[in-house]
């Protein structure tokens, strides 16, 4: 059994899983429009949570955000569903298949096998949907990779119940009713008013515009405060986490820069392409920043690749973001 | 020099791959996976020296995935970059 379902292959998961969901009830959403109607843009330093023992550093927003937003913003019904079985939270999946109903599944991503050995680490925010079963294996379109996947009843059902931090408990999510024809303004305008908001109102030192300096502060201290191995370490989980997530060292920059770029025609706002640039450079400078942190995990620094340099960077990426958000919150 | 030359120096040099010389990686073999060892790390290295050595902006990596599958998919994608 196949629902008939296109996969789109996109830069990161969970707003391709939206675009692509979308897209099979036809309303054709790019991955980027549902990024930002999602308001998918963060930033945030928690050492606080750990993620393979080592400080949790998101450069997007809370797992599930985006759906949530951006199915409430164009008036969609959804069904979200935990569970505690394995065996049940299967069972359900199946249902659902035999409805003809495409799933999405958050999912361990270390523990399915069609992800190359390379780019396995583990981490347990993967989003993708399961649109078919043949025999005992699953029909998965996972928006990064390029073509549909397969992936054994046993390995999905691993994958759904991978443990650690920020277990998935086997939670799939589906749509129940999508509106015909929607206005997607007001929600671009919604969704980029709260990432501005978030990024330069939230209170407290981790999160937002004040997160990226203090972690600039953070990371110029490492090599002192916890000495060059255990540095490195933290330095790694930052970098991996801007990119294994596909974004390409950007943190979810350039993902954003494209969606204003199209909400400029959208909601007839040029000045957002102007916008759409200085956010795009930002995410140039923080690609800069991994690819230091690269060279430092890997051994292959040169004199100007060190922490402070890193430091300077993350300051001048706080610069460039303030000042787009502030523009952003004036015109529209 | 080809394209393709000069992202294997570019490899060999900017990623420290000491257990090989440009000569020494084919055209076809697998970037990622294989037996240069790279990985997700390297990847970014990569997309920064191909912005840097050929002023082709990477931006949009579900593109930038499918061109890192070897040395001639990633040198066919700056052709058709330069061309484009």
């Amino acid at each position: 059994m196949k629902i008939d379902f296109a996969h789109r292959q996109s830069a990161h998961c969970e707003s391709g899983v939206c675009s692509n969901l979308l897209h099979h009830y036809g309303l054709d959403i790019s991955e980027a429009m549902a990024f930002g109607m999602g308001s998918g843009m963060f930033f945030g330093y928690l050492p606080f949570i750990r993620v393979n023992k080592l400080p949790l550093t998101t450069y997007r927003c809370e797992m599930g955000g985006i759906f949530k937003r951006v199915t409430k913003r164009l008036g969609c019904r959804v069904n979200w569903q935990k569970f505690r079985s394995p065996e049940r939270a299967m069972a359900a999946l199946d249902e659902r298949l035999d409805q003809g109903i495409p799933v999405a599944c958050r999912t361990g991503g270390y523990w399915l096998p069609y992800f190359p050995p390379a780019f396995r680490f583990h981490f347990n925010m993967h989003n993708l949907v399961v649109y078919g079963k043949e025999g005992d294996d699953y029909i998965i379109s996972d928006p990064v990779f390029p073509g549909p996947e397969r992936c054994s009843h046993r390995d999905l059902l691993k994958a759904r119940f991978a443990k650690g931090a920020m277990a998935p408990k086997g939670t799939m999510y589906y749509l129940k009713q999508v509106p015909r024809q929607v206005d997607l303004a007001p929600a671009v305008r919604k969704g980029i008013r709260e990432v501005c908001r978030r990024m330069l109102r939230t209170p407290g030192p981790v999160i937002g515009i004040r997160g990226i300096r203090f972690l600039a502060g953070q990371v110029r201290k490492w090599p002192k405060k916890l000495g060059e191995e255990r540095a490195l370490l933290y330095v790694g989980q930052l970098i991996r986490m801007q990119e294994e997530l596909g974004t390409g060292g950007a943190g979810f920059r350039f993902m954003f820069a494209a969606f204003l770029q199209e909400a400029a025609t959208l909601i007839e706002t040029p000045q957002l392409v102007e916008l759409s640039r200085a956010m795009t450079d930002v995410g140039d400078r923080w690609r800069k920043f991994a690819v230091i942190g690269g060279r430092l995990c890997k051994g292959r620094a040169s004199g100007d690749d060190t922490y402070e340099a890193m430091g300077t960077l993350l300051n001048e990426c706080a610069d460039g973001e303030a000042s787009v958000y502030r523009e952003l919150l004036q015109i529209v | 020099m080809t394209i393709q030359q000069r992202l294997k120096e570019i490899l060999v040099v900017e990623l420290n791959l000491e257990d090989f010389t440009p000569e020494t990686i084919d055209d076809d073999e697998a970037l990622f996976g294989g037996r240069l060892g790279l990985d997700s790390i390297d990847a970014l290295e990569i997309v920064y020296q191909v912005e840097q050595n050929f002023n082709i902006p990477m931006k949009e990596m579900n593109e930038a995935r499918a061109a890192f599958q070897s040395i001639n998919t990633l040198a066919a994608f700056i052709e058709a970059r330069l061309q484009g």
